[in-house]
């Protein structure tokens, strides 16, 4: 008789909890998600990464070209998706000169060259202090046209980009004088946020010369599935999201180590929260369904 | 009566939650101004160290930014008079963006620049490049000149059809772009990589490069049955069609997740900004 009275307090305590989950303010859930990412921040939380194939043909693609040749860094994304770009632009910038790789700059979002402008000044400038500007590297910036310009660029550069950002004549600049077009590249990266990016340097780069030069890209994860068709052929390698960042950082910071590690580690630095609060959501959506189950089974009983 | 008292009580929280929230909201906040403060009196260490962070308008600037910020978030609470404000700066902010970027960007040297070089020179553009050939990048640049004018036509109260002509232009130019492009790039390329060999060898018998293959044809082949509507969706074509969508909705979800990777970035790094910028604690 007790134990059976027991049973039935503990099915009445527990159908109320879930009651009362199915009714939870989601406030509550704000909150946790909150602390879910604040809490790892604040302790500074790391996990190993483990590179992904994408991740390596990426690094890959980047090491196989030769040391010194030039490469076309494009920096199609503005501040509003920095938090997951601009670690792997860094990584990227390190890597490149790291090889001695000849490295033009340019954009095809107007904030872009900003973004740019960020990454030289942090990463090529302190680190790699013997690149010398015009020779060694070159800031195109932004030129208004979308894909246009890249169209423009596959036959003549000049014809699009006739100075630098700072205004200086191409012709007057060592490094990209003899330039014609974007064959005189080894490899094209797009670290992309959107329209235009990685995609259109695919259909408009990669298309018409599918074998002058290697294309990789770095993309959000919101644009990630309209670029995975074009992995592994058309595109020889891709950074997805922040964790591809992190694993791109592993990488290169392993190969390539840096004075100032934490300058090529904001990837993983993010990547914390990322595991603390996946596993807040897993469990949300595991006890919400739950909740649903037994409020529908309640609802079927009565 | 009873429902619409029910249904009452579910829209407005109960008064002790009410007062437990907005407790936690103004102890949190009074903290952060609290630290802040100390952080930009030198007391954050950080702020000491980086003559960055004690110049007047870089405090200016990160306070904004925090405020705005935090101003962002408060609607997580509800909806309130600074999360309004932040929405319409937002919105102020980038609408000016954008014009200012369009004239100085496109307007100032693709049109004005090639009508009247020297004048751009003198007051706007001091590096524009001088032309060798003026007189054809004149006539090339009235092109867009007339058709820029007969697009903002429409706003005129007579002859709204004369912006009919250059919109046509705009979809032709933009179709022919797209074309050749979505050919080569989107379509008969995508063709050669899907006609992989289903046995992958690398050296032996390569059994997850095997599964790949075999994974995307059927998935190319289910997907392309469940868009294909010139059958009714049953018997074999209807299982085909229904294999199609769970690759569809596999693909959706995959998506999904990786929309939530990229937005719990986004909230990692402004509370980076938040503690280590504004708060100095790191």
């Amino acid at each position: 008789m007790t134990t059976h009275m027991t049973t039935q307090r503990d099915n009445a305590g527990g159908s109320s909890f879930l009651a009362r989950l199915g009714n939870l303010d989601r406030r509550w859930i704000f909150l946790a998600m909150g602390l879910s990412i604040a809490v790892p921040i604040l302790l500074k939380l790391r996990f190993p990464e483990y590179p992904s194939p994408m991740s390596r043909a990426t690094f890959d693609a980047v090491e196989s070209i030769p040391e010194g040749a030039p490469v076309l860094l494009s920096f199609d994304y503005d501040p509003a998706s920095a938090a997951e770009l601009q670690p792997m632009a860094s990584a990227l910038v390190h890597h490149c000169a790291s090889r001695h790789q000849k490295i033009v700059f340019m954009a095809l979002w107007p904030l872009g060259k900003q973004q740019a402008d960020k990454t030289i000044e942090t990463v090529l400038k302190p680190f790699h202090p013997e690149y010398k500007e015009g020779v060694d590297y070159v800031q195109l910036g932004y030129q208004s046209g979308n894909e246009g310009v890249i169209k423009l660029m596959a036959t003549n550069i000049p014809a699009q980009y006739p100075t630098d950002a700072s205004g200086a004549a191409l012709k007057d600049l060592p490094l990209v004088a003899g330039m014609r077009d974007l064959s005189s590249f080894k490899l094209i990266a797009s670290i992309s946020a959107g329209y235009p990016g990685a995609k259109e340097w695919v259909q408009y780069a990669n298309g018409p010369m599918p074998d002058a030069f290697k294309v990789v890209g770095g993309s959000t994860g919101v644009q990630v599935s309209q670029l995975l068709p074009y992995y592994p052929h058309q595109m020889e390698g891709m950074l997805v999201a922040v964790k591809g960042a992190a694993e791109y950082e592993m990488l290169v910071e392993g190969k390539y180590p840096i004075a100032q590690p934490e300058v090529i580690g904001q990837g993983r630095v993010r990547m914390g929260p990322q595991l603390v609060a996946h596993l807040l959501m897993i469990g949300l959506i595991v006890l919400g369904n739950i909740a649903m189950v037994a409020g529908r089974s309640r609802g079927g009983a009565r | 009566m009873n429902a619409s008292n029910t249904d009452s009580n579910r829209n407005s929280p109960a008064p002790r939650y009410t007062l437990l929230w907005i407790s936690l909201v103004v102890l949190s906040g009074s903290l952060l101004v609290l630290r802040a403060a100390m952080a930009a009196q030198g007391d954050g260490g950080a702020a000491a160290a980086d003559p960055a962070a004690q110049s007047l308008w870089t405090t200016v600037g990160i306070w904004t930014a925090a405020i705005l910020t935090i101003g962002v978030f408060s609607f997580l609470y509800r909806d309130n008079p600074l999360y309004k404000v932040c929405e319409s700066v937002l919105i102020g902010v980038s609408a000016a963006y954008w014009m200012v970027n369009g004239f100085w960007t496109s307007l100032v040297p693709q049109l004005f620049g090639k009508l009247m070089p020297g004048l751009v020179r003198e007051y706007a553009l001091p590096s524009m490049p001088v032309s060798t050939t003026p007189g054809l990048d004149f006539a090339l640049a009235c092109v867009p000149l007339i058709l820029g004018i007969m697009l903002v036509w429409r706003l005129a109260p007579k002859g709204g059809w004369i912006s009919v002509w250059p919109i046509a232009m705009i979809i032709g130019v933009t179709a022919g772009l797209k074309l050749v492009s979505s050919i080569e790039s989107d379509f008969m390329a995508q063709l050669g990589a899907t006609m992989r060999p289903l046995v992958v060898m690398n050296g032996g018998f390569d059994f997850w490069g095997t599964m790949a293959a075999l994974v995307g044809v059927v998935g190319v082949l289910t997907v392309l049955t469940y868009f294909f509507f010139s059958v009714e969706h049953k018997g074999a074509v209807g299982k085909t069609a229904r294999v199609g969508v769970w690759f569809l909705m596999i693909t959706f979800g995959s998506a999904f997740g990786l929309t939530v990777m990229g937005r719990i970035t986004l909230l990692a790094q402004r509370f980076e900004f938040l503690f280590k910028d504004w708060l100095h604690i790191s």
